[in-house]
């Protein structure tokens, strides 16, 4: 055990020791084993990255941002999900508004979720920002240190919305995946404006794991293989069809983002 | 009508582990309007989200986040007793007796419906190739068919087979077809309900407790293994020592006593209520089609198809009906927690 590189992860559902039971099974007797700890919050993970305790923290986008700031950019990305590449915003408003581009959410409410949320509103702050929009914002901090991961407040964003106490919503694709794209809810919702992709969550490490450790793990990482049934179900679970190598450029606009609107490093 | 339920479904089951379930309230009540529940949208959100729709009950859906494993429920199950391990033949549904309880509604006026020698070599033939181990062959009572010992024959030439009877026909032509039949391939249960006339005559009839005692003498002295069954009625199957005692000094061994409650079907007005949630299935074959259990292998509502044919494909739908039915008692174990 003393030599399995140890991976933290933050605990926001209970599928969580699931999938890193599983992943964990899966390089059980090969070149790189692995075990994992499970984090209540992002800010613990990557205090348990700086300090040593995890040699490689699954992060999200705004914690590879603060863990770069941290470390004074020594640190790097490993691997990402293929739907870590490609992760968008999308602001909603009620159907029938006919509201076309972020100039028409001009001086418009705004539900906006967890202040620590990268898609659902540190980015949409940053998007309208760029676009010279100026809103109103009613903050909706449902499951604030976890970065949004719940997709709770931008659920509670929609209902806003749907309950007139907004007038649009900034959420991740992936809750307006898991909502159908508002086929499956007729009347309730029509997209104003999608962002452009930007990357999500990658494996975060340090200097001190250096490549005779970690590059077996990330070739053992990328061969998961969505067509061979012991490992579809872990990655049905955490979301992916494929691991990747990561795209750094997908970092950029959150990069401005953080900078523009002052995120501290803690949170 | 906005089908804002379905932000709650996105929340609640995300919320909870892979293979548990939650119940949400996906009705649409809209001010001023009746509430109304669109099915169609609640499966197919299940359907894009990858997961497994349990029930829709009224205005409340009861989702599994991600998919039921079928194979999962089944492993469940003592080896014995996974559907279709065993495969019951119902040959013929007349019968010499008239019991009172006779889950097959079985009597001398009772329409033969017999399944027929082509029927029953072809079962067991593709039976052997459908993971089937155990033929049981049974009635109304099968030793009124002139071709029994081809049918006792036809099975056991593919699987160990159980010729099921009330062994009082064991004379004359019918106790040569007896002993045509494979001694080491063929195990005869006989059914006998008490140690003493009393009980047995009260629902077969006069005298066939000792008609079948004889019976159960003459398969034994044939060198066929007799099993012995009892149906007694529920509240009866706790003082057995008796009989237990009585079966012993036939020589007939413990394992090959079998003491089954009372099933409240067919002729019978009381009994154990069954019915496909409650019962495991040990698939079963008649003239008429597929069941899901002998006990009720003349009820429409354990009728599973009408289609015999391939055997496999019947044995895999009771497989699929029992994997839902678990899949939903396990459900509704959850929405009625004790604390």
């Amino acid at each position: 055990m003393q030599t399995h590189l140890l991976v933290g992860a933050v605990a926001y559902t209970p599928n969580v020791v699931t999938v890193w039971e599983g992943i964990r099974d899966y390089f059980a007797g090969g070149p790189a084993e692995m075990d994992f700890v499970l984090f209540s919050n992002y800010q613990r993970q990557v205090d348990a990255l700086l300090d040593g305790t995890i040699d490689i923290a699954w992060n999200t986008n705004l914690a590879w941002v603060r863990t770069v700031a941290r470390t004074e950019g020594k640190c790097r990305a490993l691997a990402m999900r293929d739907t870590d590449t490609v992760f968008r915003t999308i602001f909603v408003a009620r159907a029938g508004s006919a509201w076309e581009g972020l100039a028409a959410l001009r001086g418009k409410r705004i539900a906006l979720g967890s202040r620590d949320s990268a898609q659902a509103a540190i980015l949409p702050v940053h998007f309208l920002r760029r676009a010279g929009v100026d809103a109103e914002y009613l903050r909706i901090d449902s499951d604030v240190g976890k970065h949004g991961d719940t997709g709770r407040s931008e659920l509670d964003a929609l209902r806003a919305v749907l309950d007139e106490r907004a007038d649009a919503a900034a959420i991740g694709i992936g809750t307006w995946e898991a909502i159908g794209r508002g086929e499956l809810m007729p009347g309730a919702f029509e997209v104003v404006w999608t962002s452009p992709v930007y990357s999500h969550c990658n494996f975060t490490a340090l200097p001190a794991l250096d490549d005779e450790r970690a590059a077996p793990w990330v070739d053992q990482l990328l061969a998961m293989d969505w067509d061979n049934p012991a490992h579809r179900p872990i990655l049905e679970l955490e979301g992916l069809r494929r691991w990747v190598p990561p795209q750094l450029d997908g970092y950029a606009s959150l990069f401005d983002a953080v900078r523009e609107q002052g995120i501290a490093e803690h949170w | 009508m906005s089908h804002r339920w379905v932000l709650d479904l996105v929340e609640r089951v995300g919320a909870v582990a892979a293979g548990a379930t939650v119940t949400v309230a996906v009705a649409d009540t809209e001010a001023g309007s009746e509430t109304d529940v669109d099915a169609d949208a609640v499966a197919e959100w299940c359907r894009r989200t990858g997961n497994q729709l349990v029930e829709l009950r009224g205005t409340l859906a009861t989702v599994r986040r991600g998919r039921a494993d079928p194979l999962a429920e089944l492993a469940g199950l003592p080896a014995g007793q996974r559907p279709g391990t065993r495969l019951w033949l119902y040959t013929n549904f007349d019968c010499n007796l008239a019991c009172d309880y006779c889950c097959a509604r079985s009597s001398p006026h009772a329409d033969r419906r017999a399944l027929g020698l082509d029927r029953v070599r072809r079962l067991a033939a593709e039976a052997a190739g459908a993971g089937v181990t155990e033929l049981l062959l049974t009635g109304g009572e099968p030793f009124l068919l002139p071709d029994i010992d081809e049918l006792a024959n036809a099975c056991t030439a593919q699987l160990p087979t159980t010729l099921l009877t009330n062994g009082m026909l064991l004379r004359g032509r019918r106790l040569d077809a007896l002993r045509r039949m494979d001694r080491a391939r063929l195990a005869v249960q006989i059914s006998l309900d008490s140690p003493t006339p009393e009980l047995h005559d009260r629902h077969r009839g006069s005298g066939s407790w000792s008609r079948t005692l004889a019976g159960i003498r003459t398969a034994a002295e044939e060198g066929f293994r007799v099993r012995v069954a009892a149906t007694l009625p529920v509240g009866l199957t706790s003082d057995v020592e008796p009989f237990h005692a009585f079966l012993d000094s036939l020589g007939i061994a413990r394992a090959d006593q079998i003491i089954r409650p009372l099933a409240h079907r067919g002729a019978a007005d009381h009994g154990l209520t069954l019915t496909l949630e409650s019962l495991v299935p040990e698939v079963t074959v008649t003239a008429d089609g597929v069941y899901w259990h002998p006990v009720s292998a003349d009820h429409d509502d354990h009728l599973v198809t009408t289609t015999l044919f391939p055997l496999a494909s019947a044995i895999a739908e009771v497989r699929r009906l029992f994997a839902e039915h678990r899949a939903r008692a396990t459900a509704a174990a959850q929405w009625f927690p004790c604390a």
